[in-house]
């Protein structure tokens, strides 16, 4: 499970993030929305290890994330829209060496490749350089990477940012699959559609700030909204009136 | 289970040997174009001495009683005579001809003449007819010396009561050994660093730029793993680049293949046992470029970017490996300690068979320990998620235009950035390095105190209004208090004999340039009221100004972001640094200290005039002393110690001056990164 108390994160005079509170169980996903630098990103790169908090705390399966790093890791999976996979190396190694860095015995990482490679569909392009699959490939390879350790926790940024339909539609599925797998999961996007397909809870997040919270259908109608959008739209003027908030 | 760092060296190496770019260095440069390249530039010069050899240079000879010189010319197999009508020299440009004797009317009875040879310096054919025709001449002149010594019946060797013959001791080996260590230590240097070259940038920026470290940064692998994975990684490209190239020098030297050395009667060979010393110091010369390559191109933010930062770095290393070439510097342990410096000097050694093992070692250790620094700084970069990802360094350089800017109202609490300052001072240091020399040689001392205004204060006073920096803090423009200036006068009154022990104990080992010495003493040596009035505006008054300026305003108020001793001692660094030269390498280490207690009074008071203060004391008592001839005679010889009972006195005063400041009110002044300023 996922767990954020108060995390504050700034970067000099910014505050990227400020005293954000929620929590994810197993099972559940949980979408986080917010226009361009409300401080999604920065939220899961905090939950990611990749940023220290500068105040309050995370925790990923029990495990604070700035005491234990290296151990909140070993319960996470990060998949961002930029992929980030190396082009000198082909699909089967790719997924190898993380599967290494993530400590898997010899035998264990031989048999999870082969999964992750039959699970994504990789069989045809596996011994392709990474540099030279399209981006759906490419998608389906950062998949099998993110999960060759078989994570609880699964950290997702715009998983679907730039895909086609079909490519997108590959992320919604292994999505739904892994949550049904019992699976945490948390997700950051921007797209609405997404959001009522496969959220449980939703979190709003503002400059930085947590605005509301709930399920697509509490938050449509709590705001009075027709929909998703329109509820999300609306929160966002309605605080872009309020005199003196988001000021950096 | 394999080590973490292991698992990324092996997959970082796999890259590295996937990537085009990183072979052809690597490989293919060595391996294929240096032989070709040298042997092909080798044919060439052989094929044009050859061609210059197979042509008979046509010349003439003008003048009178030419006797059996002309003779002599027709004889020679390698000239051509010519008739000539004409301007001598008109012929030779218009190449008619490419050398004219001129044989002057004769002086005495005996027909003693001179003759002048007309040549083109800027032509090759011509010179080396002017060396034939030259040849032909003495042959003549000699001639004529043999029929009057025996027209007065005298020995030929009466001419000659001296006969001198050279004769080097050194065997063609040696020679050999001597030249090749002039060239050899560059091309090794330079090949090695930019096998590590662009593996560190495609390791580091790269890795950024493909969005792929924070992928690797999501998995349990400690950040010192992924350094030293990809360091390993780095430094072995280097190690191999520097195995290629000099196989493939032992290849071309030992298999004979290079004729020229045959035909300068050269023997150029490689040792095996020197090649395998050579390899042994490349070793830690590719660590230390894999580190500092690797800690550098981390920092920045795309490929394009590190090759930018990189590319200077690579110059400037090139620098110390050039010095073998120049003649006359001798290998010592000063040298065995400077970065790549000591490396090259050692190779050259090795080659002439003249290499001091520890001298060696020196070099081996040193560069050692400078490898080892160069990991930290890697390491640190790979520690900083500010480094990683960005953050909140961003340019502080307003996008309006600089008029607009000049005379904008400066912000409050804004500070230049650490890079911006940096930049600023480096530009700084040229335009006084080129502008101030050209000024002074201009106007004497008048473009000295000139080029203190104009090209320093100036751009410093410019550089904070163009960038709307708040004076205040960017240039430490506190009022001083009164301990503060009580303070600053104890330590510039406690440091001066201690920089002068310093100074005197780095006599033993820098030489002493007594020349300029003696010029800077007649200088600042005042004869009158009026020259002494004048010396201090230019050599006291004016420095604590503009040069405090530069450095304790400008260059401290950037740097206040780093930690405090980082920032002192940069700054001591970099003000040693502009007063030094070719000549006079004694003042870095006196000045540097200097400018590192100054630096930290400012630094500690927030006060600029603290430092004016300071510089100003310093430089007068330097004036005043030299001016008075009683104590000029101890007071100005570079090698003897100072008085030994000044010393404690220094050093006392110097404590007490720290105790005034530091328990004075008013702490240092902290400033964040974004220039809120905070005292």
């Amino acid at each position: 499970m996922i767990r954020f108390s108060a995390l504050s994160k700034h970067y000099g005079p910014l505050q990227a993030v400020r005293e954000l509170t929620l929590r994810v169980i197993p099972g559940e996903v949980y979408a986080l929305l917010g226009p361009n630098g409300a401080g999604k990103t920065t939220a899961l790169r905090c939950l990611a290890t990749m940023l220290k908090p500068s105040s309050g705390s995370a925790e990923v399966c029990g495990v604070d994330v700035a005491l234990d790093p290296l151990g909140a890791r070993r319960q996470i999976a990060f998949l961002s829209s930029s992929m980030g996979l190396y082009e000198r190396l082909s699909a089967r190694e790719l997924v190898a060496y993380f599967g290494r860095l993530h400590g898997l015995e010899r035998d264990v990482l031989a048999k999870r490749v082969d999964e992750m490679i039959d699970l994504f569909a990789i069989g045809e392009f596996s011994e392709r350089l990474c540099g030279k699959l399209s981006t759906g490939q490419r998608q389906r390879v950062s998949l099998a990477r993110a999960l060759v350790h078989d994570p609880p926790v699964l950290i997702l940024d715009e998983p679907t940012l730039g895909l086609d339909v079909l490519s997108g539609r590959t992320i919604h599925d292994f999505i739904i699959r892994e949550r049904g797998r019992g699976k945490t999961i948390l997700l950051s996007t921007h797209q609405m559609e997404e959001v009522d397909l496969l959220a449980d809870r939703v979190g709003i997040l503002r400059r930085g700030r947590l605005v509301a919270e709930g399920s697509p259908t509490e938050l449509v109608q709590a705001l009075g909204a027709p929909n998703l959008a329109r509820a999300f739209l609306a929160l966002m003027s309605e605080w872009a009136l309020v005199p003196g908030e988001g000021q950096a | 289970m394999s080590p973490t760092w292991w698992v990324v060296f092996r997959k970082e190496l796999r890259e590295t040997l996937r990537d085009r770019r990183t072979l052809f260095v690597m490989v293919a440069v060595p391996v294929l174009l240096y032989p070709v390249l040298l042997i092909g530039t080798e044919q060439l010069f052989l094929f044009g001495a050859r061609n210059l050899e197979a042509e008979a240079s046509p010349v003439s000879v003008v003048g009178d009683a030419l006797g059996t010189l002309l003779d002599l010319v027709e004889a020679s197999e390698v000239l051509v005579l010519r008739p000539l009508a004409g301007d001598p020299a008109e012929a030779i440009r218009e190449d008619a001809v490419t050398a004219v004797a001129v044989v002057g009317t004769g002086v005495d009875p005996e027909g003693t003449r001179d003759v002048t040879l007309l040549f083109d310096g800027a032509s090759d054919r011509s010179q080396r007819a002017h060396t034939q025709l030259r040849r032909v001449v003495e042959a003549w002149r000699d001639s004529m010396m043999v029929q009057r010594l025996r027209d007065r019946g005298l020995p030929t060797t009466f001419a000659a009561p001296v006969a001198v013959v050279d004769s080097s001791i050194a065997r063609p080996a040696d020679v050999g050994g001597y030249t090749l260590g002039r060239v050899l230590p560059l091309l090794l240097v330079m090949m090695t660093v930019l096998g590590a070259f662009y593996p560190a940038i495609d390791l580091a920026a790269g890795e950024k730029e493909r969005g792929t470290l924070e992928t690797l940064l999501t998995a349990p692998v400690p950040a010192g793993a992924i350094v030293v994975g990809k360091f390993v990684t780095v430094a072995l490209m280097g190690v191999i680049a520097a195995g290629l190239n000099l196989a493939s020098m032992l290849l071309t030297f030992q298999t004979g293949a290079l004729q020229v050395t045959q035909v300068i009667g050269l023997e150029v060979s490689l040792p095996l046992g020197s090649v395998a010393v050579i390899f042994l110091t490349l070793v830690p010369l590719a660590v230390l470029f894999g580190a500092v390559f690797l800690g550098i191109a981390v920092r920045s933010g795309s490929f394009k970017e590190a090759q930018n930062a990189l590319t200077p770095i690579y110059m400037l290393a090139l620098f110390p490996a050039m010095l073998p070439i120049f003649p006359g510097i001798d290998f010592g342990p000063l040298l065995a300690l400077t970065p790549v410096a000591g490396v090259s000097f050692f190779f050259r050694d090795l080659m002439a068979g003249d290499a001091g093992w520890l001298l060696g070692g020196l070099v081996l250790v040193s560069t050692t320990l400078y490898a080892i620094a160069g990991l930290l700084f890697a390491a640190r970069a790979f520690g900083s998620e500010r480094v990683l990802f960005g953050g909140d360094e961003t340019s502080e350089v307003s996008a309006e235009p600089w008029t607009t800017r000049l005379w904008s109202r400066a912000r409050p609490g804004r500070v230049p950035t650490l890079g911006t300052v940096l930049t600023f001072v480096g530009m700084v240091a040229v335009l006084f390095f080129f502008g101030g020399i050209r000024m002074q040689l201009a106007w004497g001392e008048r473009g000295l105190l000139a080029a203190e205004w104009l090209l320093l204060l100036g751009p410093a006073v410019l550089f904070v209004a163009l960038g709307r920096f708040d004076p205040r803090l960017a240039l430490s423009l506190r009022s001083p208090r009164a301990p503060h200036m009580l303070g600053a006068v104890l330590l510039i009154a406690g440091a001066l004999p201690i920089v002068w022990l310093v100074g005197w104990l780095q006599s033993f080992v820098l030489p002493i340039p007594w020349d300029l010495l003696e010029g800077l003493e007649e200088l600042v040596t005042a004869q009158s009221l009026d020259r002494f009035l004048w010396l201090m505006l230019i050599l006291a008054i004016t420095p604590a100004f503009c040069e405090e300026i530069v450095f304790r305003g400008v260059l401290l108020g950037g740097t206040r972001t780093l930690e405090p001793w980082r920032m002192i001692v940069l700054n001591g660094v970099v003000f040693g640094a502009f007063h030094l030269s070719f000549e006079t390498a004694i003042r870095f280490l006196p000045t540097a200290l200097l400018g590192a207690l100054i630096a930290w009074a400012v630094w500690r008071t927030g006060s600029l005039w603290v430092g004016t203060l300071m510089h100003f004391l310093n430089n007068a008592t330097i004036v005043v002393l030299t001016s008075l001839p009683a104590v000029r005679e101890v007071f100005s010889d570079p090698e003897a110690p100072p008085p030994l009972w000044l010393v404690p006195f220094g050093a006392l005063a110097l404590g007490l001056g720290i105790r005034v400041i530091v328990r004075a009110r008013g702490a240092a002044v902290e400033v964040t990164p974004e220039g809120a300023g905070a005292a």
